[in-house]
């Protein structure tokens, strides 16, 4: 049998149901108050645990490459077993320079986008993805010490990735345009008829309440209406694949496949401020002259 | 020393959950840790360690997840209380006895968590319970068996229990 301390663990188990109680009571009472006081409390703790995060994502890739690299070279070695050691290192090395090259290219592409585009945004990097099953989401390794703010629009140069949901001093989640909870407002391209994009469980994206007048068809492009939701006008979304009409329906909707493969996103930009467009700029109203 | 470890453990299990784990998802349901790593310390330490770290563990994933902080916190909080009151009732509990309890508490827990995050129309509990709640408590009870056996085969479980009770 087992030798139990009843004083101690009567006072233990006496403490952790006060607890209990207190914190149901502070659920069920105040959720939305305890939410913000424990989210602000936590930020210390985000950055504590956003180094050995960023220190893991970092051996992650680290490691990730060395595999990628190893793999590739023993498909080399099968085929070229007669070709000397240089040719193998000189081929080490054009791998290092070919992906030193790729690297460069996509954020020359990003800074490129980033000027043209969005002078306040902000460039970040993918260091993680959602720790739980509920919801799609990436961890970026830029903050709120950065300016990021819960609601601000994540893109590449390829189009929406998703939308801040929670930052800490050094992190923020993304919560991605293929999750069923978010809604970022679109526009469909061709038609000019608007709607409301959601994510769907199978990975993909819907455009929801388009007018049933509309002649919206399979391959047009959906981009941002920049009305609500932290982007600007024109960021692309997704292309319609496929057009759902219900019977006595008041709305049609669309299926869409996302511009933006989250599974493989690694660089993003988040858009911390821009102009939102005026009633005399989305009627198209000519400016006065001075 | 004890905190230490409580401490070690919640800044280390976030990065392996979200960093590492994506490449351990079956049917792209990956196991949740934190949820193995409370059950463990609920049944081995008690109560109220397991109430504190489940708190404390929630919390630090939920700044790291769109899932909401208080469900979260009170979630694993609970399981680690419920853990601990089931551990102070058992003297002897094998491994596979530690799988089945593993797999039918992740379930639950799997069956009321959508229903406290008000998830998307989509996402109900029929979809819940197929396409995460099951897989999910399956690879949960794997690891969590499989850790205990190794704690198990190791040290002498109950003396642990006890003496950490003490």
């Amino acid at each position: 049998m087992r030798m139990v301390n009843l004083r101690v663990s009567y006072n233990a188990r006496r403490v952790a149901l006060g607890l209990a109680v207190i914190l149901v009571l502070g659920f069920l009472l105040l959720p939305g108050q305890l939410q913000s006081v424990f989210q602000s409390i936590g930020s210390p703790l985000g950055w504590v645990i956003s180094w050995p995060l960023q220190a893991v994502a970092g051996i992650h890739d680290r490691i990730a490459d060395i595999w990628g690299r190893y793999v590739a070279l023993q498909g080399v070695e099968e085929e070229n077993q007669q070709l000397k050691r240089e040719l193998d290192l000189l081929k080490e090395q054009n791998g290092q320079l070919r992906e030193a090259s790729v690297a460069t290219e996509r954020l020359s592409a990003l800074l490129e986008f980033k000027k043209q585009a969005l002078p306040t945004s902000v460039a970040a990097q993918v260091i993680g993805r959602d720790i739980g099953n509920w919801y799609k989401t990436i961890i970026l390794n830029k903050g709120a010490s950065d300016g990021i703010q819960s609601d601000q629009g994540v893109i590449t140069p390829a189009g929406v990735v998703g939308r801040i949901v929670k930052t800490t001093a050094s992190t923020a989640v993304v919560l991605l345009v293929t999750d069923p909870n978010n809604a970022i407002a679109g526009l469909i391209q061709r038609t000019r008829d608007e709607g409301i994009v959601e994510g769907t469980t199978q990975g993909q994206a819907r455009l929801k309440y388009i007018p049933l007048l509309s002649n919206a068809r399979p391959g047009d492009h959906v981009v941002t209406s920049g009305l609500v939701g932290g982007f600007p006008r024109g960021i692309p979304i997704g292309t319609i694949i496929r057009i759902d009409k219900e019977e006595e329906a008041l709305f049609q909707s669309a299926e869409l496949s996302p511009e933006v493969d989250p599974n493989r996103v690694e660089d993003v930009l988040v858009i911390r401020s821009f102009p939102l467009p005026t009633e005399g700029d989305r009627l198209g109203v000519p400016k006065p002259k001075p | 020393m004890k905190a230490l470890i409580y401490f070690a453990v919640i800044v280390g299990l976030v990065p392996v959950q979200s960093v590492l784990l994506s490449h351990l998802s079956v049917w792209g349901v990956k196991p949740d840790l934190g949820f193995v790593a409370v059950c463990l310390i609920g049944l081995i330490a008690g109560e109220l360690d397991g109430l504190l770290v489940g708190l404390a563990l929630g919390w630090a994933m939920s700044l790291f997840s769109a899932q909401d902080l208080i469900s979260s916190a009170i979630l694993k909080g609970a399981v680690g209380y419920i853990a601990g009151l089931v551990g102070r009732q058992v003297v002897y509990l094998s491994p596979v006895v530690l799988v089945m309890g593993l797999l039918v508490v992740s379930c639950v827990v799997g069956l009321v968590t959508p229903l406290a995050l008000k998830l998307s129309p989509q996402q109900d509990l029929w979809w819940a319970a197929w396409m995460v709640v099951l897989p999910q408590a399956c690879l949960d009870a794997v690891i969590g068996g499989a850790i205990y056996w190794l704690l198990w085969s190791r040290l002498n479980i109950e003396q642990v229990m006890s003496e950490s009770r003490m």
